[in-house]
């Protein structure tokens, strides 16, 4: 009994032990513009976060006995952002290894979480300004390239950061190879079509050799299946919950062709399907609107081509929020492995500035991409309840210039660092120090 | 008999004015003339090409076209120093060997390349468009004002030096080194390589000089040295009728090619990608060299992983010359944006962060004496925004170069181009 006791104190002190080495504390944020991005901003209030959680946002709260009071006049109190398409965490520091798009034209059984690195230097840069999750994947090279997982920009080790596994699935309709099959964009649609057939058959498959024997589907024999056993496939056992709809698939799509592909078969295998699109989405757009079929636009700061007007790109966005088209912002950049995820706000303020609405530019960075990729419950939005990811603004994050002064991660207060503030530490010393040195 | 008179003196004036495309007045703006401050409801006037008035209480001279700019503001023209459009084939980069300064990139330039066209929509009026960084000595850059669809030569800025493109650091090490096994592999192979080609220039000159001296002298049956198109542009170089511009990363390479430029005499005026440039932002500075770069890039190869945006500051007290380039056809459309970013990660003043895309620029391309402000006397090159130039969601209305619109968002966008269709 007492022993018992005894190992319930044990329990809670660990829990508390665990807790402050997560360093969620109880946080006040007090006389902020507090957008939630879902309902009226509040022009003037408080945000009260316990263990990780938002537990009451309202006009005044008392600051509780052990709070961390920030703050907040004259600033604004956003969600975290969201980069719904990124290499954080596998394209670590010079040398630590890029672990981005494995061999293989199909490599749904790869997981980032196997390389994720949580020393990468890209998360505290990213963070700093406001991004708190991404979405990390395993690449965009092959035609079947590989799972993602949701992350928080926070953790001592890859489990600390983990928010979701196996999120999505990435197929990338334009990833012709080269030199080896499929060449063509027919072939890279052959391939798809042949691995979800195989894999609709290796379910069929399973199924009866588990009817026939029991516990060992190895030891049956099944009609169709010639001589051979049943044989456990990683990579059609990757693709399962994908043709049976229990993840996500995200078509990586760069033209017109492509997104009615994606379309095609999303309807054909009646998948779980995501577009993502770096151009000519305005030409789908009323057929994605029906399907209601999710967006990830990351054609803003693609250059339009030669016929169309040099707006082309930077109005899509005010039309797909003007048709009620479920979106998220992404920048193309250089893809996934660009490091300037912080630069989500870019795709977004050049949106704005051609008609888009400002509220609906940042749930595209928000709530948006939280609900695509279905934890709008958790995470998006300034809501009592939510997980507490959020950042203290000078200004909209759509202004260039605004400054992020105070990140919080589940709770976390994020310190103010990254390797950019530390060279900046050590080279505002030493050039300070040899100017005034004498004779220069 | 008076309206008779007036109907056909209608079409005349109407031709006159024609003729005089590059009369131009905006009236009533915010005019930010960057070097004499911010004037609210201001005009600016262009005649010939050239600003005549910049001022509140400007007298438009008559028969000068008038656009009415109320509640917008008017800049200089932006400036890109390093940018690659314009080259409609794959003409950037002469990758077979790693010195190639016979290359003039002025002979890939296509006027009707759209690129010019979709840069022109960020305000912007002009920019070096450069050789690529495959060779330790590339081609010769050309500075142009973005006249798009107009022949070559009306392009390239008058009066102004060209720029030499050199190269150090993993570019053509990688290239040459690594794909090739050949010269250089190193740093210190790149290095050398410049230090050789130079010296032989030197040697070239004196040949020539000799014998032009001994021509001179009257000596008769003298045999010309033989014409060497690659030292005949590091001629140009070491008798500063050429500038350079040298891609460079990191700090250590920074220093060892203003030491080389000192060394030789070569007028480099420009780092290019100088990552590491805030490092040694007071020998840049000393040495009166432009850092060029971004603001933002890091980390996307080894050499560039200390990109840091919080060095500006360092730079700026150091009294660098920071110019934010785009090296991309897609960042080139709002280099006004990224000059925003500055202010988010430095505390510097905001018409410092203008000067980065105008004057700093106009200076490193020795043209500041016409362009890069609003000043009377300088060239009628303007951005016209709907929204401070700063605010992340303004946009460029028009872009006018020595006085005629190239750009016009009006006519341009694509709301424009829909309403064609109907």
């Amino acid at each position: 009994m007492i022993k018992g006791k005894g190992m319930l104190g044990v329990g809670v002190f660990l829990l508390g032990l665990a807790l402050s080495a997560l360093g969620q504390q109880t946080i006040l944020i007090r006389n902020g513009r507090i957008v939630p991005v879902v309902g009226p901003v509040i022009e003037k209030g408080c945000l009260l976060i316990e263990k990780g959680k938002i537990v009451r946002i309202a006009g005044d709260i008392a600051a509780p006995a052990d709070a961390v009071v920030i703050e907040a006049e004259g600033k604004s109190v956003y969600p975290g952002l969201i980069a719904p398409m990124t290499a954080i965490g596998l394209t670590g520091y010079p040398g630590a290894g890029d672990d981005l798009d494995e061999v293989g034209i199909s490599v749904p059984q790869m997981d980032p979480f196997d390389a994720l690195n949580p020393e990468d230097e890209c998360i505290e840069v990213a963070r700093l300004e406001g991004v708190t999750t991404v979405l990390t994947i395993a690449g965009t090279q092959n035609v079947i390239s590989g799972q993602s997982i949701l992350v928080h920009l926070d953790g001592d080790l890859a489990g600390d950061m983990l928010i979701k596994k196996n999120v999505a699935q990435i197929f990338n309709l334009a990833a012709r190879q080269q030199g080896k099959y499929p060449v063509t964009l027919p072939g890279v649609m052959a391939l798809i079509r042949d691995k979800l057939n195989q894999t609709r058959r290796y379910i069929e498959a399973r199924k009866l050799m588990e009817k026939k024997a029991g516990a060992k589907p190895e030891e049956a024999k099944v009609e169709g299946m010639g001589e051979e056993s049943f044989k456990p496939s990683p990579e059609l056992e990757a693709l399962v919950p994908v043709v049976q709809g229990e993840v996500l698939v995200v078509f990586v799509t760069n033209n017109e062709v492509t997104i009615g592909n994606a379309l095609a078969l999303i309807k054909e295998f009646n998948l779980k399907g995501i577009l993502y699109a770096t151009a000519d989405v305005l030409a789908y757009a009323d057929q994605i609107k029906e399907r209601q079929i999710p967006l990830i636009w990351a054609g803003t700061t693609n250059v339009p081509r030669r016929w169309e007007a040099s707006d082309h790109n930077f109005r899509a966005g005010s039309i797909l929020a003007r048709k009620g088209i479920l979106f998220a912002f992404d920048q193309l950049g250089w893809g996934p492995g660009n490091r300037n995820v912080r630069n989500l706000p870019v795709p977004a303020a050049h949106s704005v500035a051609h008609g888009l609405a400002e509220e609906e530019a940042i749930r595209a960075m928000t709530i948006n991409p939280a609900k695509i990729f279905g934890v709008e419950k958790e995470l998006g939005s300034l809501e009592v309840g939510k997980t507490a990811d959020l950042a203290l603004w000078s200004g909209s994050p759509l202004q260039m210039r605004s400054r992020v002064e105070k990140v919080i991660i589940q709770g976390r207060i994020i310190p103010p660092e990254s390797v950019q503030t530390r060279l900046r530490d050590k080279f505002e010393k030493i050039v300070r120090e040899r100017r005034s040195k004498p004779g220069n | 008999m008076k309206k008779i008179f007036a109907s056909l003196l209608a079409p005349l004036v109407f031709l006159v004015c024609a003729g005089l495309t590059q009369d131009l007045a905006l009236r009533g703006g915010t005019v930010l003339t960057i070097t004499q401050g911010v004037i609210e409801n201001g005009t600016v006037v262009i005649r010939n090409g050239k600003i005549t008035a910049v001022g509140r209480d400007v007298a438009i001279p008559a028969g000068v076209r008038v656009i009415d700019v109320a509640g917008r503001y008017v800049m200089p023209g932006v400036i890109d120093s390093h940018s690659h459009i314009g080259f409609s084939g794959d003409d950037i980069n002469e990758m077979t060997d790693p010195v190639t300064p016979q290359i003039w990139m002025k002979e890939a330039l296509d006027p009707w390349e759209d690129s010019i066209l979709k840069t022109l929509s960020g305000g912007v009026t002009t920019v070096k468009t450069m050789h690529g960084s495959a060779n330790v000595i590339g081609g010769v850059n050309v500075t142009i004002k973005l006249k798009y669809g107009s022949p070559v030569e009306e392009m390239i800025v008058p009066g102004v030096r060209q720029q030499l493109k050199l190269a150090l650091g993993e570019n053509p090490k990688r290239l040459y080194g690594q794909q090739k096994g050949v010269l250089p592999s190193t740093r210190m192979g790149s290095a050398y390589i410049l230090r050789k080609a130079f010296t032989e220039a030197r040697e070239y000159m004196e040949r020539w000089a000799r014998y032009e001296k001994n021509t001179a002298a009257g000596k008769k049956d003298l045999l010309p040295p033989k014409k060497d198109l690659l030292m005949e542009t590091l001629k140009m170089v070491l008798e500063k009728k050429l500038a350079a511009d040298c891609h460079v990363y990191r700090a250590d390479e920074i220093v060892w090619v203003i030491n080389f430029a000192r060394e030789f005499g070569i007028d480099i005026k420009q780092l290019s990608h100088c990552v590491d440039g805030y490092k040694v932002a007071d020998v840049m500075a000393r040495a009166g060299v432009s850092f060029g770069g971004w603001v933002d890039w890091w980390g996307f190869k080894e050499e560039a992983y200390d990109g840091c945006p919080y060095g500006f500051k360092i730079m700026y007290d150091a009294g660098t010359n920071i110019i934010i380039n785009s090296d991309s056809d897609d960042e080139g459309r709002y280099l006004n944006l990224n000059a925003a970013k500055v202010l988010k990660y430095n505390d510097i003043p905001e018409a410092e962060a203008l000067k980065m895309i105008t004057l700093n620029p106009a200076k490193s391309l020795e043209m500041e004496g016409r362009a890069g402000s609003l000043e009377v006397g300088k060239d009628g090159d303007i951005a016209v925004f709907e929204k401070h130039p700063l605010d992340s969601t303004t946009k460029c209305l028009l872009t006018i170069i020595e006085g005629k619109v190239y750009f016009d968002y009006a006519k341009d966008s694509q709301a424009a181009k829909e309403a064609s269709h109907d």
